[in-house]
């Protein structure tokens, strides 16, 4: 009896501990395996391409790699005294259409004189002679009307003249640093094709890649605490939009367009991730963004942020009703 | 809690140190229970011995988890 309760006791002591580690075993499996972060994630910003409008050389650079512009700031010079001298050129052709449209003009009113006079005439000269005179007028007005269409061709021309001399000062479009940049007076650059990249300051973001599993533990519009690699201050934000798609990884392209599909039987399968964005509310200051960056992205669901919440999850109305549908079912 | 730790240029989850730090602290305890004689009044030790790890690490992560590490 006395060994029964004994052993009872041993029992009853394990099987407690058992109990216990059961316990915190859940809640740590919750907590890394379900809960909505993920270390997959990185800062973003949309970035502007910059190419000039007009080919030409390079006269001047007014920025440096790196810097921050405003939107409206010129970045660098292409050739503007060519551009310059075009435009003069253009103005040269205006005058020289207007001359053309005066000279059309003395040309209509003679013949018309000339017209006048011969018709007054009657009989004394031939019918033929007539007939000739009215075709001068009709010939001298359809000149005036050629002269003047010549005169608005070269008003559209210097109109161009005028935009390429403005567009050889390349301006920023955006609010944003100088990025990537070694443009050197000298360098030539051909019309359209991009020299650097102008990174906008006004539209960082982060995105988290998160496991399709996890989808279903958040709602748009939930608090994001974001941890930058290296860095112990968090941000701030909110969940803005996920993905509507992914590309099927099971589908490739087959010639004829027929589905192609990778006969696979994986017994481990890994979850595909989704990407998430984050809109920033939040930036300890002191800290410079960087695209780019690795960054952590942890979701705390069932707390939404003050203001967007609704607004986002409203804005486009059949994704964002089908992205509440899907989100509706969270269980916290 | 950081959800990642940075030695020297390689990045591992917290979890994995917790785990580490976690597997001292229970030697220590064992070292401790099997000195005072403890293991007398257990029934099944290498199950007692997994479950005192588990709860370990769980305790670790409960406390660290929603403070700044």
């Amino acid at each position: 009896m006395n060994w029964l309760r004994a052993s009872a006791g041993r029992l009853l002591l394990t099987l407690s501990m058992v109990f216990c580690a059961a316990i915190l075993g859940w809640i740590m499996w919750d907590y890394y395996m379900e809960a909505p972060w993920t270390r997959d994630g990185s800062v973003a910003a949309d970035v502007v391409q910059v190419s000039a409008d007009v080919s030409g050389l390079v006269t001047d650079v007014r920025v440096h790699d790196n810097q921050f512009v405003h939107s409206g700031d010129i970045l660098f010079l292409v050739d503007q005294e060519r551009y310059a001298a075009q435009l003069a050129q253009a103005d040269a052709a205006i005058a020289n259409a207007r001359a053309a449209i005066a000279n059309a003009q003395a040309t209509l009113d003679n013949a018309r004189r000339q017209k006048r006079r011969y018709l007054s005439l009657g009989d004394l000269v031939s019918q033929e002679v007539r007939d000739q005179h009215v075709t001068t007028v009709e010939q001298a007005a359809a000149a005036l009307q050629q002269a003047q269409a010549n005169l608005g061709q070269a008003q559209a021309n210097r109109e161009i003249a005028a935009i390429n001399l403005r567009r050889s000062a390349v301006r920023a479009q955006v609010n944003g640093y100088v990025t990537g940049f070694s443009l050197r007076p000298g360098d030539y650059v051909g019309a359209g094709s991009a020299r650097f990249a102008l990174l906008d300051t006004d539209s960082y973001y982060v995105v988290g890649y998160f496991e399709e599993n996890k989808l279903h533990r958040f709602r748009l519009g939930d608090k994001v605490r974001v941890n930058l690699l290296g860095d112990r201050r968090p941000l701030w934000g909110h969940v803005q939009s996920l993905a509507a798609g992914i590309t099927d990884r099971q589908q490739n392209q087959s010639g004829v367009l027929l589905p192609n599909i990778t006969p696979t039987f994986n017994w481990v399968r890994l979850a595909q991730r989704v990407p998430v964005r984050v809109a920033i509310d939040r930036i300890p200051p002191g800290l410079r963004l960087v695209a780019g960056r690795t960054a952590t992205v942890t979701i705390l669901p069932g707390t939404p942020d003050a203001g967007p919440r609704r607004t986002v999850a409203s804005a486009p109305a059949p994704t964002a009703t089908a992205a509440d549908h899907l989100h509706d079912e969270t269980p916290r | 809690m950081t959800p990642v730790i940075e030695i020297y240029g390689v990045v591992i989850p917290t979890l994995g140190v917790l785990a580490l730090a976690a597997l001292a602290l229970y030697a220590l305890l064992r070292r401790l229970l099997l000195r005072t004689g403890f293991y007398r009044h257990i029934w099944h030790r290498p199950l007692f011995d997994l479950a005192l790890y588990v709860s370990i690490l769980g305790v670790v992560v409960l406390l660290l988890v929603e403070h700044p590490l």
